[in-house]
């Protein structure tokens, strides 16, 4: 359950030394789970008379009286000399501070021991300071938050525990001398001192949190909590309140937070935002190099991880190394995420309050050419191709829609349309608010947390009042949470959690991949500016005309084209998305076994449920009758009259609407043991996991079967002197998906740490000032990664997958009405697959220079092996009918990471902070299948994982001439002309092909992730800023006209597709005008121009960015305004999000590579309110 | 306890299906027979066919305002005349089944999987069981051929590699031309005698493969085996195999000719057997007035667009998608929507001029007709009242033609039957300069005033709701055996009166007196009939007359090593963007052919010579 090892309370703090004393004396247990020792075990008194006792005596009296165990040694006690007695109705502390005064004895108490000390320190003279008059003083200690602190100790310096503690409502009073120093300390906080003077009676103290590397705890592989010294394996923790950013996207805040994650964000598209993260870089080339991701032991996806509320994280840590994820056997090569939510915390119920109301826009929005440019352009398009084509727009219809778009005088917008497509969607902005409560309390028998949160993101389309339902967007999120701790018996915890993720989205109609009707923008984007109107004015035929008349044209292919305010208007899908979760854990402690022994065990089980539904009217469309228009008569033409193609009213289709349903179950027991005996410690873990998804959507009886995992897994640790510690781990764990014989696994690993300022040696020399703390570890071990190859392609690797009669087929008959389909082929049989194996070591070093300067500095490296990819030798003259694939491929990786902050208090209203992470991967080939290229800069064996193959661009062509005379491209199409790209013909053999193809440019996948952020305060305001940026990374702007929004794959060729010019290109494109052979875009086509839209050096751009990641500036009011209103603190703070941002490239938001015509990255801007009561 | 867990894992209930459900029982199996056809009825879409779209028959202009409308990359094959292929991304890719391309090595391992496995079902009848092994040998056997076609030396897959084959075992070799020809006609024997002569119960199996088709088949793998292309052609002597093999025979071997003439001989006999004969004209709906002339086109016609007829020795069941591709817009309705006719299959002058004189020989011997004056101006007379709108002026050359000319291909001024109109006394017509017949835009335009008539049903009609008659499509009709045995007869013997007769046969149908006759009666080579040569060379054009347009000109073209001279010239056609008759009436080149001798087989990809070391790159590529 716990982690017990070394982990001690003094109380008075900084008696590590008596600690060890006590070590030697005896053997004890120690909860950190109960480190408040409460007041209350003072309170007990004794009723005790006699003389000439001894000490031991007393303390067996104590001990029949209290219950309290007393541990002393009988050497420390042997001097102690005898005494006459006279309790009655003492209290505890008073009859040991008496009984032990004498015999230079102190003693702490422990939860239910008392702990019989030598006292070290010299007797103070007592008798030889005249007493210079007793005051009583009285004051309430307080965090920095303001709430009061309970247990908190006020002892007199210099005294030997003479002192109080303060109650549950913070207050103290203590009689004390003038001109006493009065020390107040508490664990996990930093020590106040004050002096009395003469005349004043009240002494506030504030507590801020000391934040000591060393002492913190951390969640590590299933729920285990580790203080962060005792870790020999690389975990990086995160204060979740760093995550917090105006976005409901919590992936979005990763980038630069974590030493060692890579993270990047390619589009700002709404539920399609997530942040691509790969744990220390991508260092497989197999199917999926992203981590495994568990929120309180639950294996959830990206969008849960991206849904998840800050508020509610208690703690986000990622497992980096083999030692840290081993347990997690063949999942965990790629990496854990692993995220805890909030327990309650016994004491008067504290809700925690928070609003916000965030404006986002996108960081750069690319800009379109207008209208008018775009029709001189096509034409220029068509007459620069072919020297018989005709223009497409007429000197009349140019200057008709120069007016219409400068709106001259008696300008036409029907006959001459010029629309600007995205401000007739969109707006320029859209606002999302967030509400978040938190409520949490208890007693010591039961604690609760519980949480709700409502959260409501608005459509950025425009709304047209003609219609009598609201197509505008909106998508609302409500979020419940209860974790509840129960201690049903003095060794029994029970812990029930009950969470619901519910989504509620009602908006325009689309067929995008996420639910929301962002295709809108990638349609305004492929619309013909000039074709026609979005709508049109009733003519004298439809003025009481109900319907919108929407505009359009008959397309050259003979359907109606697409009018995306059409696509907004007409009609409105809703669709609503739940996940509930129930979780109940046990956890017992089984000392009447064993001492050290318990128990944990978990049952969770989660339902998901998705449904949509689609109603739409059919839109009518119109054009403008030209003959008439002629004749200055305003009258239309309405385009679609077939039957049952236009209507006003509503349909509904029930075969649009999809339902999805899925369940999932997770068993886990675990078993801990810890043990000590003088300086060794010992500690030792056992863990096993059940799992199983179910899918009701499952499209083949392969998919249909339960998804299952099996796991066991062990961790056994030693220290020796909190100095010294080694730890082993491993994962044995089977996946369904493979043959019998390859499906249990084993993943050893082992680490070791020493913490050299631990040493005696350091801490007696001068370099312990300096150096404050100086760890090392190191670990090495096996992980695996069994997510190698997509579920629908292969769900079982050693079965074939055939689907009868969805094969190729034939039809015969005079009639050709006899038709039977063959078998589809899937997948053959492979009973050889298993899983990827990642051979991982990691160094790391961490230090603390003068105590407040933090450095944990880590070095890895990794070769992974059995990596799953296609068998690149078996030619297509064997007939296969799908990709055989083997565990063939190896790659390395290594890199750094490096985190680093500091934190510097100068007054009680002023500090400072600042925190670092660099991260630096990179990882290549090693053995990969490959074709025997005759070239070697072919092969991918020794290249960086991710780097791309190209072209070399030299230039653009000079002339038709030139692009005949060069060398040939192979990439059909037609041929180069004057103002194409002009390739390098790298071996030399007259064409341009395959064989020219050079690793050009960075990987795609950063290399370098860098975060760097700066706080500070004065009295109530903060201020907070946030770099963040990335390096060593290419990307190719895609030159393609692809409109793939399903992939997010989006090419930026002007005309094809119905695509727009991007202003860039249309104010530098190669033209026989101005032949500028470095022009942006080359030669104009109205078609695909295969030779220009190759992955080349032309397109190549440097993807480092730094950006202004997030800016936030708070006040907090003082506390006196509002006490009144109940609260205990209330804050006010505004924040933005990439705000700014430094890159080389500006045609749009650099991180969003080369999909220009992408959704944008978001910017935000947001206010929020914050209140404790 | 631990065995439960392993348990667990086991996921997979015994009966999830696998390859070996596939022959489960008879009915399955039929199900993976059919599959294995999947491939040949693909090879009937036109598009996909080299023998169609590279040949010079037809071609497809370029750039149209919309490339897309035979389908994304539909117009590729007709695209390499325009020197586009490559190897780096072959078009027509038949080896890995990219660019209109088909992968036929599945196919072919689908044949072995069926062959492998036909003992599986228990309830199949042992005569069903004899006829689908047949099937599936000559569909593996046919696919060969038509790899071996395109790409000449090609590896042999007779069987199939385990799935776990070691690299040594498949990268296979090429195997020299002889041997797969060998290796096919093997197989066809092995196919036609455990075949049906006819299918019997058409309704359901008519498509399927008969002991005939797969006679008349072997016949034409054999000429292709004995003509220049792959008998002693020194072009491609130097083509060897990593390891030295020869992959063309360095010598001329006549006795190639004797085998296909023997073959075709059995074919023509076993085509008689099955009673096949020439077409005879069946009309359906109703129709206004009919006369001679006209009914002598429609019968020409009707051997091809009239499915499953007598002449048809080989039908494959899809049907014809293209006729709105190769009509000409030839009614107001039509006209009035744009979108029903596309027209963009266009047949180049050349192409035109193949087809005799009204005498029965070639336009420039014809010693009768105006080959000088044949792009002057002429009205239509009352002798052409049938074939030219009366007093409608067009080129002299569409005059006096013969009856082929008239049914096969349709141009400015000609009339046309159907479309709606079923009087032959007041026929539609076409009017390219300025009538319902020119182009209405950049895309919908053919771009040399020529349409394939041939393959345009005469009930199809097009208007604001098209109907277009659909057809299955021909593979191999009886004429063309004709014609093949003339042309071995003149391989092995000479000119002989056997090998005219045959020639003379497929000539009576068109209304054209006998070779001899003709030749000698009106051209200006009368002997021409009388050496080998010249005969071969009637031949050749009476062959490319009587298939034109049924996508068997390429294949010949290229087996005859001749299809590099007809693609010298540029493409030529009328200026059809004119709309004064003077100014369409001027010869413009559309564009000019790139066809090298590297183009009579195709480039394999460079891909899969790099999977495959052992294979060779075709030789100049």
């Amino acid at each position: 359950m716990y982690e017990i090892l070394a982990f001690h309370i003094c109380k008075p703090p900084g008696c590590i030394k008596k600690f060890f004393l006590v070590m030697r004396m005896t053997v004890f247990l120690l909860f950190f789970a109960l480190m408040q020792v409460s007041a209350e075990g003072y309170s007990q008194s004794i009723t005790y008379r006699g003389k000439n006792i001894t000490l031991k005596q007393v303390f067996n009296e104590i001990n029949k009286q209290t219950g309290y165990n007393v541990f002393w040694s009988s050497g420390i006690i042997a001097n102690a000399p005898r005494m006459d007695v006279n309790f009655e109705n003492t209290p505890l502390r008073e009859v040991l501070e008496t009984c032990l005064q004498r015999a230079h004895l102190t003693y702490s108490i422990e939860e239910k021991s008392i702990i019989i000390q030598a006292d070290t320190q010299a007797p103070a003279p007592v008798e030889d300071a005249l007493p210079p008059g007793t005051i009583t003083i009285t004051g309430t200690v307080r965090d920095t938050t303001g709430a009061v602190m309970a247990g908190v100790s006020i002892v007199i310096a210099g005294s030997k525990d003479e002192g109080t503690v303060t109650d549950n409502n913070g207050k103290f009073v203590l009689d004390v001398k003038e001109g006493a120093v009065i020390v107040a300390s508490f664990v996990g906080y930093e020590q106040q001192r004050f002096t009395v003077v003469a005349g004043r009676a009240v002494y506030n103290v504030v507590m801020p949190r000391d934040v000591k590397l060393g002492d913190e705890i951390v969640v590590t592989a299933y729920g285990q909590k580790q203080r962060k010294e005792a870790i020999v394996g690389s975990v990086s923790s995160i204060n979740p309140e760093q995550l917090r950013t105006p976005t409901s996207n919590l992936t979005n805040a990763l980038a630069g937070q974590v030493a060692g994650m890579i993270s990047f964000q390619r589009g700002g598209q709404p539920g399609l935002d997530n942040s691509q993260f790969f744990i220390r870089g991508v260092t497989t080339f197999g199917y999926s190099p992203s981590p495994l991701i568990l929120v309180d032991n639950i294996e959830l996806s990206t969008n849960d991880l991206a849904r998840l509320n800050v508020d509610d994280i208690a703690s986000f840590s990622i497992l980096k190394d083999a030692s840290a994820a081993a347990l997690y056997g063949a999942r965990g090569a790629n990496g854990v995420i692993l995220v805890t939510t909030k327990g309650g915390k016994s004491g008067k119920a504290r809700i925690n309050l928070r609003y916000e109301r965030s404006i986002s826009k996108p960081t750069k929005t690319v800009e379109l050419a207008d209208p008018v440019t775009y029709m001189k352009l096509y034409n220029e398009a068509v007459a620069t191709r072919s020297a018989v084509g005709i223009p497409q727009f007429t000197p009349n219809q140019i200057q008709g829609a120069e007016a219409t778009w400068t709106k001259s005088p008696g300008y036409n917008p029907y006959l001459y349309p010029a629309v600007d497509w995205m401000s007739t969607l969109f707006k320029k902005q859209t606002t999302t608010q967030r509400a978040n409560l938190g409520l949490s309390g208890g007693t010591e028998f039961a604690q609760y947390y519980i949480s709700g949160s409502y959260d409501r993101d608005n459509g950025i389309m425009q709304v047209n009042p003609v219609n009598n339902f609201n197509s505008g967007m909106k998508f609302e999120n409500y979020q419940l949470r209860a974790n509840v701790n129960m201690k049903v018996t003095k060794t029994t915890e029970a812990i029930v959690r009950l969470w619901g993720n519910f989504n509620d989205y009602t908006g325009p109609i689309t067929s995008d991949q996420s639910g929301f009707a962002t295709d809108l923008y990638d349609q305004a984007l492929h619309s013909n500016p000039v074709a026609f109107p979005a709508f049109f004015a009733p003519d004298s035929a439809n003025m009481g005309t109900k319907h919108i008349l929407f505009g359009n044209n008959i397309h050259l292919t003979g359907g109606l084209m697409s009018n995306p305010y059409a696509s907004l208007m007409y009609g409105y899908k809703s669709f609503s998305e739940s996940r509930m979760s129930a979780q109940f854990e046990v956890n017992q402690d089984l000392r009447f076994i064993t001492r050290g022994l318990n128990f944990h065990g978990l049952f969770s089980t989660n339902r998901y449920a998705y449904f949509d539904l689609v109603r739409n009217y059919s839109p009518f469309y119109y054009s403008i009758n030209p003959s008439d228009a002629a004749i200055n008569k305003y009258s239309l033409i309405w385009l679609n009259d077939q039957p049952g193609a236009a209507q006003e009213y509503l349909s509904y289709d029930p075969s649009r609407n999809n339902k999805n349903v899925n369940t999932y179950i997770y068993f886990m027991g675990t078993v801990d043991y810890s043990h000590s005996f003088g300086d060794h410690n010992i500690a030792a873990t056992l863990v096993g996991t059940r799992e199983q998804t179910q899918t009701a959507n499952a499209s083949t009886l392969q998919l249909s079967l339960p998804h299952r995992n099996l796991g066991l897994a062990g961790r056994l640790t030693y220290n020796y002197k909190s100095r010294y510690y080694v730890e082993g781990n491993f994962g044995y764990n089977g996946s369904e998906r493979f043959a019998p014989n390859h499906r249990f696994g084993f993943f050893p690993t082992i680490g070791g740490g020493w913490i050299v300022s631990n040493e005696k040696l350091w801490q007696n020399s001068n370099i312990s000032n300096i150096v404050t703390r100086l760890k090392l570890r190191g670990s090495y071990g096996l992980v695996g990664n069994d997510n190698i190859d997509r579920v629908e392609n292969n769900r079982f690797f050693y079965l074939s997958s055939v689907t009868p009669h969805a094969g190729p087929g034939a039809y015969f008959g005079t009639r050709n009405n006899f038709t039977m389909n063959g078998p589809s082929i899937q997948n053959y049989p492979n009973p050889d697959a298993t899983w990827e194996t990642s051979h991982k070591s990691n160094l790391a070093v961490e230090f603390t220079l003068y105590k407040n300067f933090n450095v944990i500095a880590e070095y890895y490296w990794e070769f992974r092996k059995n990596i799953f990819q296609p068998r690149g030798y078996i030619p297509v003259t064997e007939g296969l009918e799908s990709t055989v694939k083997a565990n063939l491929g190896t790659a390395y990786a290594k890199g750094l990471d490096l985190h680093m902050d500091y934190k510097q208090t100068f007054t009680k209203d002023i500090w400072i902070s600042g925190l670092g992470n660099l991260t630096i991967t990179s990882s290549r080939y090693g053995h990969v299948e490959e074709p025997q290229y005759k070239y070697a800069y072919r092969f991918q064996s020794g290249r960086p994982i991710n780097q791309q193959f190209g072209y070399i661009a030299e230039r653009l062509f000079v002339d038709d001439k030139e692009a005949l005379n060069s060398p040939a491209p192979a990439f059909g199409g037609p041929l180069p002309q004057g103002g194409d790209i002009k390739y390098r013909d790298v071996n030399k053999d007259g064409i341009i092909n395959q064989d020219d193809q050079v690793p050009i440019g960075l990987p795609t996948t950063p290399e370098i992730i860098y975060g760097f952020g700066i706080s500070a305060g004065f009295k109530g305001f903060d201020i907070n800023a946030f770099f963040q940026g990335l390096a060593r990374e290419s990307f190719f702007m895609n030159p393609t006209s692809q409109d793939d929004r399903w992939n997010g794959y989006y090419g930026t060729t002007p005309f094809v597709n119905n695509a727009q010019i991007l202003k860039a290109y249309a104010n530098n494109h190669w033209s026989e005008e101005n032949q500028n052979l470095y022009a942006l875009w080359p030669r104009l086509a109205t078609y695909d121009i295969p030779n220009n839209q190759q992955q080349s050096s032309w397109w190549l751009r440097d993807g480092s960015f730094m950006r202004l990641k997030s800016l936030e500036i708070g006040y907090t009011l003082p506390k006196r305004l509002i006490r009144k209103a109940y609260m205990s603190n209330l804050r006010i703070y505004f924040n933005g999000l990439n705000l700014i941002t430094w890159s080389h490239f500006s045609l749009w938001d650099p991180e969003m590579a080369g999909q220009g015509f992408g959704y944008p990255v978001q910017k935000v801007f947001n206010i929020g309110i914050n209140a404790n009561f | 306890m631990l065995s439960s867990c392993k348990k667990y894992l086991d996921v997979v209930p015994d009966n999830v299906a696998t390859l070996e459900s596939s022959f489960a029982n008879a009915n399955e199996t039929q199900a993976y027979l059919f599959g294995c056809y999947n491939a040949l009825q693909n090879l009937s879409d036109v598009r996909r066919n080299a023998g169609f779209t590279t040949s010079g028959e037809i071609i497809f202009p370029f750039p149209l305002q919309d490339q897309n409308v035979l389908g994304p990359g539909g117009d590729g094959g007709f695209q390499i005349l325009r020197g586009t292929q490559n190897s780096a991304n072959p078009i027509l890719n038949y080896w890995d089944g990219y660019n209109m391309g088909l992968d036929l090595w599945q196919p072919i391992r689908r044949c072995n999987t069926l062959i492998e496995n036909i003992d599986l079902p228990k309830d199949l009848p042992l005569y069903n069981k004899a006829r689908w092994i047949a099937e599936a040998k000559f569909l593996k056997a046919y696919y060969h051929y038509w790899l071996l076609r395109m790409y000449g030396p090609i590896p042999i897959m007779d069987k199939n590699n385990p799935v776990n084959a070691t690299t040594e075992e498949v990268r296979v070799k090429q195997q020299p031309v002889d041997s797969c020809f060998s290796y096919i006609v093997g197989l066809l024997d092995e196919a036609a005698k455990d075949l049906p002569p006819v299918i019997q119960n058409t309704a359901l199996e008519e498509g399927r493969i008969t002991s005939t088709i797969a006679l008349a088949v072997k016949a034409e793998v054999l000429a292709t085996q004995a003509s220049p292309l792959f008998n002693g052609n020194p072009d491609y002597v130097a083509m060897k195999r990593q390891d030295g093999t020869s992959l063309f025979p360095a010598a001329y071997d006549a006795g190639k000719w004797q085998k296909a003439l023997d073959a075709t001989k059995a074919a023509i006999d076993a085509a008689n057997s099955s009673n096949a004969s020439l077409y005879d004209l069946k009309l359906t709906g109703s129709i206004t007035h009919l006369g001679d002339s006209i009914r002598q086109l429609l019968t020409l016609q009707g051997a091809v667009v009239d499915s499953w007829n007598q002449e048809q020795i080989w039908t494959l069941n899809p049907q014809f998608g293209w006729q709105y591709m190769a009509s000409p817009r030839v009614t107001a309705d039509a006209a009035a929507n744009v979108f029903a006719v596309y027209s963009n299959f266009s047949v180049p002058i050349a192409e035109s001029e193949l087809f005799y004189t009204d005498n029965g020989v070639p336009i420039n011997e014809d010693k009768t007709w105006d080959y000088a004056g044949r792009y002057t101006l002429q009205n239509g007379d009352q002798q052409h009242f049938y074939y030219i709108r009366l007093n409608y002026p067009t080129a002299k050359g569409n005059f006096h033609r013969e009856a082929r000319y008239y049914a096969d291909v349709s141009f400015d001024g000609a009339n046309w039957f159907g479309s709606g109109n079923t009087d032959d006394r007041n026929m539609n017509y076409v009017n390219a300069v300025n009538g319902f017949a020119s182009p209405p835009d950049q895309l919908r335009y053919n771009a040399t005033g020529y349409w394939a008539k041939k393959l345009v049903h005469y009930q199809s009609t097009a208007g604001a709701s098209s109907v277009w008659q659909g057809y299955s499509w021909p593979f191999l009709r009886l004429p063309a055996l004709w014609l093949l045995y003339a042309e071995c007869l003149n391989e092995v013997n000479g000119p002989t009166a056997e090998a005219y007769s045959w020639i003379d046969k497929v000539r009576a149908r068109a209304g054209l007196q006998g070779v001899v006759d003709s030749w000698n009666n009106y051209s200006r080579t009368p002997g021409k009939p009388s050496t080998k040569a010249g005969l071969r060379s009637i031949i050749h054009q009476e062959r490319r007359i009587e298939l034109a347009f049924e996508g068997q000109a390429g294949w010949d073209l290229r087996r005859w090593k001749e299809l590099q001279n007809v693609l010298t010239g540029p493409v030529q056609g009328w200026n059809v963007f004119n709309r004064t008759v003077n100014g369409y009436y001027q010869v413009v080149n559309v564009f000019q052919p790139i066809f090298g001798l590297r183009n009579y087989f195709y480039p394999i990809q460079d891909y899969d010579i790099l999977t495959n070391p052992n294979l060779t790159q075709t030789l100049y590529w």
